[in-house]
C-alpha cells in the first residue's frame, strides 16, 4: 500500500509537466495570430505580412482611439446596459429554469416547449423589427437590454445546473414550511454560483459585444454603444486620413485590441467564482 | 351482464377523471407562485419571438418590404423553386455538414480542454491559461478571417506555408482557403481556434461542482488520475454534454458570419451555406430582397431545425430515463 | 428682428438662383452670370425693409408651397452627430425657414435601416438611395416621380450650364425621373508608382502588350530598388470580379471591352456581356497573368485593404482604386511608410478606351412626402443652388468645418481670409476635407468655390483624368425575372470567373458549365424580359 502511493506521488509530476507543456503550446498557437494585430497595433508603418517585432514602435493608434472624445459616452452606454442587461438576464434565467426544475407542475412540458420552439423558429429581421418599433422601443435601451435578456440557451445551462443541487435539499426545505420564493434565495442561488457566474460572464459579454440590436434599432447617434464605435473604426468607413502620425491601419489594429481590454481587465476578478468546489460547503449542510 | 359491468367501469373511470382534475387543480393551487416566476420570461418570449413569427406567413408569398403595397398569395412558388435549385442544394448539405462536425468538434475539444485544465496543479497558471484561451472569442470574425488568411497565404508571407516548404514537406505554397480539399479543414480549425476557449467555460463551471470530497475518497480507495475522470468527471460533465450539444443543434442551420468571412468565389461550391446562399441572393440580384423567398429558405432551415432537435431528444429521453434536455 | 434677416437670406437666395438660372440658359458666359447674381443680391439687399413682403412675393409668383418642416434619411457620408450635424441642421434651417428633421442611421447599417423604414411605412420626405435601390423602389411606385418638376426647374439649368446633362439622363428609368444625384459616382482609375516606373526605365503604358510588358518589369525585375529581384508583383485587386456593378472596377485593363453584367447596346436592346466572345476573350487575359504570376497570386482572398496595406508597403505596382480624394490617401500613406508617393494616374490604355462611372446615390422623395413640389424646391433645388445652401452641403458651417480667420489647423498655417478646413472634432490631427458633396464630384459647381484652390493636385489630376475618360454605367432594371434569377445567375458567374482565373478550368468548360447548370437558360430570361 504504502508503496503504491510512493509510486502514484512519483508519477504526479510527470503528468503535470507533460499537462503544463500542452497548456504552453496551447496558448502559444491561440496567441500567434493575436499576436499580429498586437504588433501591428504599435507599428506605426503598414506592413501585410508577420512580424515578430513593431518596425517602427509608436503609440499613435492608441492615442487616436483614446483622445476620441466621441467614444467616452458609448463607452457609458455600453456599461450601464451590460450591467443592467446581465441583471435582467439573469433574473429572467434563473426564474425560467427554477420553474422547468419543477416536474411535477402542470403545465411544465409546456413551458419548455414553448421556449424550446423560440429557439427553432424565429419571425425574421424586419417582423420583429415591427414589433420593437409598435411597442415605441426604437431608439430605447430597451430594445437593445430587453431582447437580449430573452436567452433560451442560457436559460435552459442554468437549468442544468440546478438540476445538479441534491433534491433532498428540497425537500427539507419544503418541510421546513420554505415557499418557492424562499427556497430560490435561500438554497437555489446559493449554491448555483458557478453557474451564476458563468452565466452572467456569458450574459455580460454578449451584451458588452452587442452590435447587431444596435445596429437594427438604434438611430440616434447618442445611444451608440462602444462596439459600435470601435466597428466604425475597425471598418474604416473607406475614408482613412493619417490620425496624428498613425496610419489607418494602426489605428484599426489598436481599436481590435481595445475591444478585447475590458474583459482581461475584469475576468481576473471573477475567476474566483470558477474555483473548483466553491459551493461544497452548503451542500455537505 | 356485461353491459351492467361496462356501465361499472365507466363510473369508475368518471371517478378517477373527476380526481385527476382536482389533483391537478390542486398541483396548479400548490404551484401557483411558480407561475408568477415563470411570467417574465413568457411574456417577453411571446412579444419579441411569437408576434414575429407571423412573419413567416410571407413565405407563401410575393412580398417585397413594402408597406401598403399589395401582398399576393403565391402558395408553394417560393418552395418550388427553392429546390428547383442546384445551389439550394449544396448549400444545404453543406450546412448540416459543416455545422454538425464543426459542433461536434469544438464540443469535444472544449471537453478535453475543460478536462486537462481542471488537472493543472499551479493555480496562477490555471488562471493565466484559462484567459489566454478565451481572448478570440472576443475578436470579431472580420478580423479573425483576415489574420488567417495571411498565416495561409500561399505566397512566402504566409508563416504556415513557409514552415512546410522550408521543411521540404512541400515545393511550392499552397493556397489553402482557395482550394476545395483545403477549405474544408481549414473552416474547422480556425472555428476551433476561435471558439474551443469560449466553449469550456460552461464545462468549468460543471466541474467546479463536483465535491473535492468525491476525489479523496476515491483516491483513497485507489483510483489513479485517468480512473477519476473516467468514472467521476466524465459522468458529472455528461449531462452538459448533451445538453450543450442539443441546444447547438437548434441553431446548426444558423451557420453564417464564419463562412462568409472565411469563403472566396473559388470555393463556393464548396463552402456556401442556406444563411450565404440567402446573402448571395440577395445581393447578386441587384435588386432589393426578396422576402417571401428569403423566408420560405429560413423556414426551411427552422423546419431541419426542428427535427434535429426532436430526434436527439428523444435520444436523449432513451438515455436519461425520460428527461429531455429542456 | 431674426425673422426679417432670416427671411432677407431667402429671399437673396432665391432671387440669385432665380437670376442664375437665366443667365445661364441664355449663355454659357459664367463671368455674366455671376455678374447678374451680384446685382441681384445688391439690388434685395437694398430692399431689405420690405423683406417679408419680398418672401410672399416670391412665393406667390412660383405658386409653390412651402414645406413647415422636411424629413430626410441620409447615410453616413453626411458629417455625423459628433462632427457637428447639428450645427448644420441649425444652419440649414436658418438659411431656409424649414423645420429639418434629420434620420442618419450608423454607415453600416444604412440599407437595413432602409429596409424597415419601407416595411413600416414610416418613411421620411426625402431619402438617400443606392442605385439598385433607386429603381427597385422607383419601380414599387414608393417614390414620387419628379420629371415634370424638374424639367424646366432654375436645377435643372444649372446642371445643364455645367454640361452634366447626361448624367441625369442616365438616372431615368423609362423617361421618368425619381430623383437627383447632386454628384457624379465617380469610379475606378489605375495608378501607377512613379518610382517603380522609372527604376525600371519604362512610360506610362498606353497599349495592352506595354501595360503587360509593364507589370512584367514590376514582378521579375527590382522595381522597389531593395536589391532582390522577383519580390515584387505587377497588380493587385480584391477579387477577379468586383461584387457589385460595375464589376470590372478593380482589373478593367484585362477586361477592356468585356462587361460580365447587363448591359444597353447602342440599338437600345439589352445583352447579358457574359455570355459573348469578348468575356471569352477577358477571361483568357486573366487566367494567362495569373499563370505568368503578375497579378498577385492572393487576389481571390485579397480584401480592399489588404490591397491598400500591401501597395503601401510595396509589395506592388500598379493599383486600379478611386480616383478623387483617394489619390492623396494613397500617397500620404506611402509616404508615411518612407517611400515615393508619385503615382501616375494612367489614361485609359488604347483597348479600355474608357473607365466606367459607377451611379451616384440618388436622393429621392418619398411617395409619402405630402409636398413634392415644396420638398423638391426647398431641399433638393437648393442643394445645388451655387450658394450658401450648397456651401453648407459642400464643405460644411462656417466655425465649425471651414473658417476663414487666420490661423494654425494641424501644422498648416492661414492667413486672414483665406478658406480652409476645420480640425476634425472626433480624430486629432485630421482636417475635414468635405461635408455630404464632394467638390470634384458635384455636377453643378458654387458660384464660387473658395475650396477649390486647397484640392491637392494629385486628387484634382487624377480626378480630371477620370472625369475626361469616363462612361457612366447603365441603369440597373429591376424587372421580376431579375429578381428571380440573377442572384443565383450572379453566384455562378463569380464562381466560374474565379476558376478560370485559378487555372482549375479553362474558359471552354467554364461556358459548358454555364450551360449545364441553368446559368445560360437564367441570363436568357433576364434579357427577354429586358427588353420587352
Amino acid at each position: 500500500m504504502a508503496n503504491r502511493v510512493a509510486m502514484k506521488k512519483k508519477k504526479m509530476p510527470v503528468f503535470s509537466v507533460v499537462n503544463a507543456i500542452i497548456f504552453i503550446v496551447l496558448c502559444l498557437i491561440i496567441l500567434i495570430p493575436m499576436w499580429k494585430v498586437l504588433v501591428d497595433s504599435f507599428d506605426l508603418k503598414t506592413a501585410y505580412g508577420m512580424k515578430l517585432w513593431p518596425e517602427q514602435f509608436g503609440i499613435a493608434g492608441y492615442k487616436s482611439v483614446f483622445t476620441n472624445p466621441s467614444l467616452y459616452k458609448p463607452f457609458l452606454i455600453s456599461v450601464i446596459v451590460t450591467i443592467s442587461g446581465t441583471f435582467m438576464g439573469l433574473a429572467i434565467s434563473t426564474l425560467g429554469a427554477y420553474v422547468l426544475i419543477q416536474w411535477d407542475l402542470p403545465g411544465r412540458n409546456f413551458f419548455a416547449g414553448f421556449l424550446l420552439f423560440t429557439m427553432i423558429f424565429e419571425g425574421g429581421m424586419i417582423p420583429t423589427y415591427l414589433v420593437v418599433r409598435a411597442l415605441h422601443m426604437t431608439n430605447t435601451l430597451w430594445a437593445v437590454t430587453l431582447l437580449p435578456a430573452v436567452n433560451i440557451y442560457d436559460l435552459v445551462l442554468m437549468r442544468n445546473f440546478f438540476e445538479g443541487i441534491p433534491t433532498a435539499l428540497f425537500e427539507s426545505a419544503d418541510i421546513d414550511g420554505c415557499g418557492p420564493v424562499a427556497t430560490f434565495f435561500r438554497i437555489v442561488l446559493p449554491l448555483s454560483k458557478a453557474g451564476l457566474a458563468s452565466i452572467g460572464l456569458m450574459f455580460a459579454v454578449n451584451y458588452w459585444n452587442n452590435y447587431t440590436n444596435f445596429k437594427l434599432y438604434i438611430t440616434n447617434q447618442d445611444l451608440y454603444n462602444f462596439q459600435m464605435k470601435l466597428r466604425s473604426i475597425i471598418m474604416g468607413s473607406d475614408l482613412p486620413q493619417a490620425n496624428g502620425g498613425a496610419t489607418e491601419n494602426t489605428v484599426k489594429n489598436a481599436a481590435v485590441i481595445v475591444a478585447i481590454l475590458p474583459f482581461m481587465i475584469v475576468y481576473p476578478f471573477l475567476q474566483k467564482y470558477f474555483v473548483k468546489g466553491i459551493n461544497i460547503g452548503a451542500v455537505k449542510e | 351482464m356485461s353491459k351492467k359491468i361496462d356501465e361499472q367501469t365507466q363510473k369508475n373511470l368518471a371517478i378517477l377523471k373527476e380526481a385527476n382534475r382536482r389533483s391537478t387543480l390542486r398541483r396548479i393551487k400548490k404551484y401557483r407562485g411558480f407561475y408568477v416566476m415563470f411570467l417574465p420570461v413568457f411574456i417577453l418570449a411571446l412579444v419579441f419571438h411569437y408576434i414575429p413569427m407571423i412573419g413567416n406567413y410571407y413565405a407563401f408569398t410575393d412580398y417585397k418590404g413594402i408597406a401598403g403595397a399589395k401582398v399576393n398569395w403565391v402558395g408553394l412558388a417560393n418552395f418550388t423553386k427553392m429546390f428547383s435549385m442546384a445551389a439550394f442544394h449544396s448549400a444545404f448539405w453543406n450546412t448540416l455538414f459543416l455545422s454538425i462536425t464543426k459542433l461536434l468538434l469544438n464540443t469535444f475539444a472544449a471537453v478535453l480542454i475543460s478536462l486537462f485544465l481542471n488537472e493543472i496543479v499551479n493555480i496562477h497558471f490555471k488562471k493565466i491559461a484559462q484567459t489566454i484561451i478565451y481572448l478570440p472569442h472576443f475578436m470579431s470574425w472580420v478580423v479573425t478571417a483576415s489574420v488567417f488568411t495571411l498565416i495561409l497565404s500561399p505566397t512566402s508571407e504566409g508563416m504556415v506555408n513557409q514552415i512546410l516548404v522550408s521543411s521540404g514537406i512541400i515545393d511550392k505554397g499552397i493556397y489553402f482557403l482557395a482550394e476545395d480539399t483545403w477549405w474544408k479543414p481549414m473552416f474547422f480549425v480556425i472555428n476551433l481556434w476561435k471558439d474551443t476557449g469560449w466553449g469550456t467555460i460552461i464545462f468549468l463551471a460543471t466541474l467546479s461542482g463536483i465535491s473535492p470530497d468525491v476525489y479523496e475518497a476515491a483516491s483513497i480507495d485507489g483510483a489513479g488520475r485517468f480512473q477519476k475522470m473516467r468514472y467521476i468527471t466524465m459522468p458529472a460533465l455528461q449531462n452538459t454534454i448533451i445538453t450543450v450539444l442539443i441546444l447547438n443543434l437548434a441553431k446548426v442551420m444558423n451557420l453564417f458570419e464564419s463562412v462568409f468571412v472565411l469563403q472566396n468565389d473559388a470555393v463556393l461550391s464548396t463552402s456556401n451555406v442556406l444563411q450565404t446562399y440567402v446573402y448571395y441572393q440577395t445581393f447578386n440580384s441587384g435588386t432589393i430582397p426578396n422576402y417571401g423567398y428569403t423566408t420560405a429558405v429560413g423556414l426551411t432551415k427552422s423546419v431541419v431545425g426542428c427535427i434535429l432537435v426532436l430526434i436527439c431528444n428523444w435520444a436523449s429521453k432513451k438515455v436519461r430515463d425520460g428527461r429531455g434536455i429542456v | 428682428m431674426k425673422k426679417k434677416v432670416l427671411s432677407t437670406l431667402l429671399a437673396l437666395t432665391m432671387t440669385a438662383s432665380v437670376l442664375t438660372a437665366c443667365g445661364s440658359s441664355d449663355s454659357t458666359n459664367t463671368e455674366t452670370t455671376t455678374e447678374t447674381t451680384e446685382e441681384a443680391a445688391e439690388e434685395t439687399a437694398e430692399t431689405t425693409e420690405e423683406a417679408e413682403a419680398t418672401e410672399e412675393t416670391a412665393e406667390a409668383e412660383t405658386d409653390v408651397e412651402k414645406p413647415e418642416k422636411i424629413t430626410m434619411m441620409v447615410d453616413g457620408t453626411l458629417v455625423t452627430q459628433e462632427n457637428g450635424r447639428d450645427e448644420f441642421e441649425a444652419a440649414w434651417e436658418a438659411l431656409t425657414g424649414i423645420d429639418l428633421e434629420i434620420n442618419q442611421p450608423d454607415h453600416d447599417a444604412y440599407y437595413d435601416q432602409v429596409g424597415q423604414v419601407f416595411a413600416s411605412g414610416d418613411l421620411p420626405d426625402v431619402i438617400l438611395l443606392d442605385s439598385t435601390r433607386y429603381t427597385s423602389y422607383a419601380s414599387m411606385g414608393v417614390l414620387a416621380d419628379i420629371t415634370d418638376i424638374y424639367e424646366g426647374s432654375d436645377l435643372q439649368a444649372r446642371v445643364s450650364a455645367a454640361g452634366n446633362d447626361a448624367l441625369i439622363e442616365g438616372i431615368k428609368i423609362d423617361g421618368r425621373l425619381y430623383g437627383f444625384t447632386p454628384t457624379r459616382g465617380n469610379g475606378c482609375v489605375t495608378y501607377v508608382k512613379k518610382a517603380w516606373l522609372d527604376n525600371c526605365g519604362l512610360e506610362a503604358p498606353t497599349t495592352y502588350d506595354e501595360y503587360v510588358a509593364m507589370l512584367e518589369a514590376f514582378t521579375t525585375g527590382d522595381p522597389d530598388g531593395n536589391g532582390v529581384d522577383g519580390d515584387t508583383y505587377g497588380v493587385s485587386a480584391a477579387g477577379f470580379i468586383g461584387g457589385e456593378a460595375p464589376y470590372v472596377n478593380y482589373l478593367p485593363e484585362f477586361y477592356q471591352d468585356a462587361y460580365p453584367g447587363f448591359y444597353q447596346k447602342e440599338d437600345g436592346t439589352w445583352a447579358d456581356g457574359f455570355t459573348e466572345d469578348a468575356m471569352k476573350e477577358a477571361l483568357q487575359r486573366i487566367a494567362d497573368a495569373n499563370a505568368a504570376g503578375i497579378i498577385d497570386p492572393e487576389t481571390l482572398t485579397n480584401g480592399t485593404s489588404d490591397c491598400r496595406n500591401k501597395f503601401y508597403e510595396d509589395k506592388f505596382g500598379v493599383f486600379t482604386y478611386w480616383a478623387g480624394t483617394w489619390a492623396t490617401n494613397l500617397k500620404t500613406n506611402l509616404e508615411a511608410n518612407g517611400l515615393d508617393g508619385e503615382l501616375v494616374a494612367l489614361e485609359p490604355i488604347a483597348e479600355v478606351g474608357n473607365y466606367i462611372e459607377r451611379i451616384a446615390p440618388v436622393w429621392c422623395i418619398t411617395a409619402s412626402c405630402s409636398n413634392v413640389e415644396g420638398v423638391y424646391k426647398y431641399f433638393i433645388e437648393t442643394m445645388l443652388d451655387g450658394g450658401d445652401v450648397q456651401m453648407l452641403w459642400q464643405y460644411g458651417v462656417e466655425g465649425v468645418h471651414w473658417s476663414t480667420a487666420a490661423e494654425e489647423v494641424c501644422g498648416n498655417t492661414y492667413a486672414e481670409g483665406e478658406f480652409h478646413m476645420l480640425e476634425n472634432l472626433e480624430k486629432e490631427g485630421t482636417q475635414y476635407t468635405k461635408n455630404h458633396l464632394d467638390p470634384n464630384l458635384v455636377l453643378a459647381p458654387l458660384d464660387n468655390d473658395p475650396g477649390a484652390a486647397a484640392i491637392a493636385d494629385e486628387n484634382k489630376a487624377s480626378a480630371e483624368t477620370f472625369a475626361a475618360n469616363s462612361v457612366v454605367a447603365d441603369l440597373p432594371i429591376s424587372t421580376d425575372a431579375m429578381q428571380q434569377y440573377n442572384g443565383d445567375l450572379t453566384t455562378l458567374k463569380n464562381e466560374l470567373v474565379a476558376n478560370v482565373a485559378q487555372g482549375k478550368i479553362t474558359v471552354d468548360e467554364a461556358y459548358a458549365q454555364f450551360e449545364s447548370e441553368g446559368g445560360a437558360e437564367w441570363s436568357q430570361a433576364i434579357v427577354d424580359s429586358l427588353n420587352q
